[in-house]
């Protein structure tokens, strides 16, 4: 317990220390930094419906992001989650366009279904090179985001294209109606439920499954594994395609939910940050939905901010970029801090 | 004694050093005169390496100071210690096996730098190896070299800088006998071109054959010595680096592990429980005829048969490379079998995997305890219950915390010292590592035990429980392979030892062993 406490602990210091770098950076570029902090706050929590804006954003990145997490945790670096993401929305809309016209009872589950399978596909390939050949996952799965980024832009101004489009960005046909799962601010029942189960499901399969202890004993060190009769390969494989396929269901929600259809580069930094998330969290479940609720909050922020402070909305992606930084950055230093600080409480 | 007589060469006084919660080394004092040869010694956790790691700077103490030449050293620096001539030679080896000789000298001299060129290079270092009596190609990589020369240009690179001070830590836990009488004549060598060389060994025989005198540590704390090796007896050093407070253990045991016995006069101590069964009873393990694919990871087996009785130790003899690897990997089911058999009880296994061969009851303690035993990065409780998992269903329930503390009670049982069993593999000492592989591998539905170097780098009271745990499970009836380059481990507890060679099996000896013979078979001298 105490070595994940420290954990929290040396994560909740690295974002500390992002948004004192950047609130340096906004006061010296001439706002005030007490204000830009201040009003990030009240975009994330305090305004009124702010729970639910950062609901909105903050479900289908915990989605992606404890994904991301059990991946990492049984050693793959699947930093593909954005193409991933993408694939499943595609499958997702290319199954509501096949099935248009049948009862929603049966059209949601099937695209659920396919947005996940579209997902898992996505990261198939990559895991498979990686165990036939020892190709480097981070290279293919980064590739597979740029090839999904094609993809969703021949879609969306191809076979899936809307017609009555205002031509500013190729996007699909609108979902019919009956087949949305949540009105444009992105909340609802459904999608609630989905984040839950999802997140009950992966808790169970990460720390009350024999699958959830091998699969990180894997990614910690194969080769021990190994001589003790597992195939190594299956379980890295079997959590990269749950990632994958997690991803894809992040991308059903948001196509089926708030944005009711697919468009051209919509959300493109959600596979980034969801990574971010599952770093920030150390992949832990639990700490990946704290985390994911922080940083939808942070999204929703970004809304609010070019009207409060008129700042623009991607000072957002600074403060993201920072925690990033310092995430990944060599942890020495916070290390000796927070030792420092243990010895002092005894 | 010159001690009093000239400036040590290396003195600390009053070192502390703490991990944590744990003390490696406490208000240690120790000088070492000039030009000698001098051992430190003593059980595993005794704190040698911790001080080796202060002297050459990479550990910096609680407390303590350190002088070199009378000259205080700052510690904690690496660079500094060096400047001062400080060098240490590192239990695993540090060079980049990539690197070509001549390169690994460059990168390990202070003053890198500047535009150079392979021949440039080859030039500059080709004299340095050779007064060193290094006899390799300065243009050989670092990987194509065997060990002895590895640590040969080890040696090499710690003294590019014309080092004063050589600390070696546990040189000879790698090499073969003759790799190590190399070593012993290039560290005489060093002695009298006025290197003073502190050696931290294990076996008391080493000590007496090559130091000019013996430090012994315990528990981090300084227990005799610098005591000169002319004086010493045998039995009385392994009481030192042992202690009072140990059981007693029977004579030949102790001989063994402390190596302080004379090889040729090793008398059988391991009492055979009952006469070898009935051989109407099929063996149960039979290696017939196997010959395996070349691979990377080690020399093939070439028509190799191997039988193993319940309730029998079979030790596997060999200078390290001879196909002992490949042997286990075999049985493990993970070597490409070209032709052959591999039956558990009569039973063909040639095509089960292993996960299906550890459910028949094969149990392996691999080579390599912290790669291949363990994940050092996980938990106590994770690396103990992974080889009960692994036999079941993936996706089945399991509760964590009852799997504590059935690791709990295992590991008390198994004597492992430990605070909490979700603290790391990586912080338990050499000797708990072992032990916490043993309570994984030996449990009750054990029944072929292969264990591939079992005693490697353990200090004398780990290695007997290794070796007691093994005989334990031997008198139950399991059958044991003990893998082991250690021939004074092997006579003392095998009931046959086998020899092997280039992957073939080359000899099998019953007790009385005659070293001459089976020394002659490693070799191949006999053929």
């Amino acid at each position: 317990m105490s070595g994940q406490l420290t954990s929290v602990l040396r994560s909740l210091v690295f974002v500390l220390f992002a948004l004192l770098l950047c609130s340096a950076i906004f006061q010296t570029s001439g706002f005030s930094a007490v204000q830009v902090l201040n009003s990030i706050a009240e975009g994330a929590f305090l305004r009124p419906n702010a729970a639910a804006q950062s609901l909105r954003w903050g479900l289908p990145l915990f989605i992606t992001a404890v994904g991301v997490a059990i991946s990492f945790r049984a050693g793959y670096f699947n930093i593909g989650a954005q193409g991933q993401f993408y694939i499943g929305s595609i499958a997702a809309a290319i199954c509501a366009e096949v099935l248009t016209g049948a009862p929603a009872i049966i059209v949601i589950p099937a695209c659920f279904i396919a947005g996940m399978a579209g997902g898992a596909f996505w990261a198939l390939w990559p895991g498979l090179l990686r165990i036939r050949s020892g190709t480097d996952e981070v290279i293919t799965t980064l590739m597979g985001n740029f090839l999904a980024s094609l993809l969703l832009i021949y879609v969306t101004s191809g076979p899936l294209k809307d017609p009555s489009g205002s031509g500013q960005q190729a996007s699909s046909r609108p979902l019919d109606s009956s087949y949305r799962i949540s009105d444009s601010l992105g909340v609802s029942p459904v999608i609630v439920t989905t984040a839950l189960v999802t997140g009950l499901a992966m808790w169970l399969l990460v720390n009350r499954s024999a699958f959830g202890v091998l699969a990180g004993l894997a990614g910690r060190n194969g080769q021990m594994i190994r001589w003790l009769g597992a195939k190594q390969w299956q379980l890295g494989l079997a959590s990269f395609l749950i990632s994958g396929a997690l991803a894809g269901l992040a991308g059903t929600l948001e196509f089926m939910g708030p944005n009711g259809r697919i468009s051209s580069g919509f959300l493109p930094a959600h596979g980034f940050t969801a990574i971010l998330i599952a770093l920030v969290a150390n992949t832990s479940v639990i700490g990946t939905a704290v985390a994911s609720l922080f940083f939808g909050g942070l999204a929703s922020a970004a809304l609010y901010l070019p009207i409060m402070v008129g700042l623009p909305a991607s000072a957002i992606d600074i403060i993201n970029a920072a925690i990033a930084l310092f995430i990944t950055a060599k942890s020495a230093f916070v290390d000796r801090l927070l030792r420092v600080g243990r010895r002092d409480h005894g | 004694m010159t001690r009093q007589s000239s400036v040590p060469a290396l003195s600390c006084s009053a070192v502390t050093v703490r991990y944590g919660p744990v003390t490696a080394i406490a208000g240690l004092s120790i000088e070492f005169a000039p030009d000698l040869i001098h051992a430190v010694v003593g059980q595993n956790g005794a704190g040698k390496t911790t001080f080796a790691r202060v002297a050459a700077g990479l550990v910096r103490p609680e407390h303590g100071q350190i002088t070199v030449n009378g000259r205080p050293l700052p510690t904690g620096s690496v660079p500094k210690a060096r400047a001062a001539g400080v060098e240490l030679v590192h239990q695993s080896f540090a060079l980049p096996p990539s690197f070509t000789i001549a390169e690994a000298m460059e990168f390990g001299s202070t003053r890198p730098g500047g535009i150079f060129s392979a021949r440039s290079l080859a030039r500059r270092w080709k004299s340095h190896l050779r007064d060193l009596d290094i006899s390799a190609d300065p243009n050989s990589r670092i990987r194509d070299l065997p060990i002895e020369i590895q640590q040969g240009v080890e040696i090499a690179r710690a003294l590019v800088t014309e080092s004063k001070l050589l600390i070696l830590d546990e040189p000879t836990a790698v090499l073969s006998p003759s790799g190590i009488e190399l070593l012993f004549d290039r560290i005489r060598r060093l002695k009298s071109m006025g290197v003073t060389v502190v050696l931290i060994l294990h076996k008391i025989r080493e000590v007496l054959a090559v130091a000019d005198t013996v430090t012994v540590l315990r528990g981090g704390k300084h227990v005799a010595g610098p005591l000169p090796c002319t004086e010493l007896e045998s039995a009385s050093l392994a009481r030192l680096i042992i202690g009072d407070g140990t059981t007693v253990r029977e004579g030949g045991d102790i001989k063994a592990l402390t190596g302080a016995g004379a090889p040729e006069s090793f008398e059988r101590t391991a009492v055979p429980v009952t006469e070898t069964p009935a051989r109407t009873t099929a063996p149960l393990l039979e290696i017939r005829t196997v010959s395996t694919a070349p691979d990377s990871e080690g020399p093939p087996l070439s028509q190799i048969d191997v039988s193993l009785q319940p309730g029998e130790i079979l030790g596997v003899a060999g200078v390290e490379g001879n196909g002992q690897r490949t042997l286990v990997r075999a049985i493990a089911g993970h070597a490409d079998l070209i032709s052959g058999t591999i039956l558990f009880s009569g039973a063909d296994v040639t095509r089960e995997n292993l996960t299906e061969r550890r459910r028949q009851g094969l149990r392996i303690i691999p080579f390599e305890r912290n790669t291949e035993g363990l994940s050092l990065t996980s938990s106590l409780w994770e690396n103990w219950s992974s080889g009960a998992l692994l036999q079941g269903s993936l996706l089945r329930y399991v509760r964590p915390a009852q799997m504590r503390a059935s690791c709990d009670t295992t590991l008390s049982r198994w004597d492992v010292l430990y605070h909490d069993c979700r603290q790391s593999a990586g912080s338990l000492s050499g000797g708990n590592a072992q032990k916490l592989i043993l309570a994984r591998e030996i449990d009750d539905e054990a029944r072929l035990i292969v264990a591939a170097q079992p005693g490697r780098g353990l200090d004398v009271g780990a290695t007997a429980f290794v070796w007691d745990a093994l005989r334990s499970a031997r008198d139950r009836g399991c059958g044991v392979l003990l893998i082991s380059s250690d021939l004074d481990e092997l006579f003392d507890i095998s009931d046959r030892v086998l020899v092997m060679l280039s992957g073939r099996s080359v000899g099998e000896y019953s007790a009385p062993y005659d070293l001459q013979a089976i020394g002659a078979a490693m070799t191949g001298a006999n053929q």
